[in-house]
């Protein structure tokens, strides 16, 4: 038998909440979808600026919001080569 | 100069026109002076609902066509002082008007009226942009379910690109018996997703559906959970400051008490 304790004498989740988390990451694409061009242009431009200090390849570069809690959350992921060496242009 | 607010919701069938029908009524009945629109052009209701089907013979379409003046349009409802519809064209549809056009009718009820109120069609398209053209405000309708709160946010989005506000909703078709029980999303949840302000809680009630079928608005009859809710919202429209009720389920005792203590 591999049904737990848990499973047995344990309440099932309310539907009230499990309505809530569903309705709450949907919600969060919705608004990004709203938002696409806008994202696209926050990516192009924060790896315009960042170039002037990294090298990295444009394509690894992802912008994305994420829910946390009740705020969202801007995650720039870039994964650089090395630094420029900013003495040299000076 | 009146108010113009437009009753929206994005899904269909969670109470836009119950609630512009109910809501009308109640603020004519506060002695307010009110214009109902019927925005749902090709698919109208607000008229067969408020029970004046049969009194309509001029269309919001016939004020936009110059075939007649909209003084001449308007339906007074003669069972309450105050209160006239302007019923939507059945023959065409939604791409017939502008949203200037709309605009031009609120922006002309707003100099003679203390509340427009202008009832949406479902959806995002053309309808719920003639809809929202003219209005200052907003009044989004949802019931508690996955389905109607997501469209709901929708719109809200869309109403706050526009600059309308305030934005206030109504939670519809409210059960305290599911909520009690764990089954239905309670304010607190709903709010805590649409990030807007709540004006008010209608209860589920049976006597939505009698009342439609006789085409008498719930809130002529003062006793009905969901009138008393109609009222209230009504009331916080005037500008008055009602507490929201709590209507989550409370014991036999509390009610009995609530009861005998409520204010008639």
């Amino acid at each position: 038998m591999n049904i737990s304790i848990k499973q047995l004498f344990g309440r099932r989740p309310k539907s009230s909440n499990i309505a809530k988390q569903r309705l709450k990451l949907v919600i969060t694409q919705d608004r990004m979808d709203v938002d696409d061009r806008f994202m696209t242009r926050l990516h192009n431009e924060l790896a315009e600026v960042l170039a002037k200090y990294f090298e990295f390849s444009v394509n690894s570069v992802q912008v994305s919001l994420k829910q946390k809690g009740n705020s969202y959350v801007l995650v720039a992921d870039f994964p650089y080569k090395k630094f420029h060496d900013m003495n040299v242009g000076q | 100069m009146g108010k113009v607010i437009v009753v929206t919701s994005g899904k269909g069938g969670v109470g836009k026109t119950t609630s512009t029908a109910n809501l009308g009524t109640a603020l004519a009945l506060l002695g307010k002076t009110v214009a109902v629109v019927d925005a749902d052009v090709g698919l109208r209701n607000l008229d067969i609902v408020m029970g004046l089907e049969s009194r309509i013979v001029y269309t919001s379409m016939d004020v936009i066509e110059k075939q007649c003046e909209l003084s001449k349009a308007l339906v007074k409802d003669r069972r309450v002082d105050g209160l006239m519809l302007l019923a939507a064209s059945q023959k065409n549809n939604k791409d017939d008007i502008q949203p200037a056009q709309m605009k031009a009718i609120c922006d002309k009820l707003r100099t003679t009226h203390d509340f427009v109120l202008v009832d949406s069609p479902a959806g995002i398209e053309r309808g719920f942009s003639n809809a929202s053209a003219g209005a200052d405000e907003a009044i989004v309708v949802t019931t508690p379910d996955v389905s109607a709160i997501r469209d709901a946010d929708r719109i809200i989005g869309l109403l706050q690109n526009e600059r309308i506000e305030p934005i206030n909703l109504i939670l519809n078709r409210f059960s305290p018996e599911l909520v009690g029980n764990g089954s239905m999303m309670d304010q607190a949840d709903v709010l805590d997703i649409l990030n807007i302000d709540l004006i008010g809680i209608v209860p589920e009630d049976s006597g939505v559906i009698t009342s439609t079928n006789r085409g008498i608005p719930l809130v002529y009859e003062d006793t009905s959970p969901g009138s008393q809710a109609y009222m209230r919202i009504a009331r916080r429209l005037t500008g008055q400051r009602i507490p929201i009720p709590d209507l989550e389920h409370k014991g036999l005792l509390t009610n009995i008490v609530n009861w005998f203590t409520r204010k008639r």
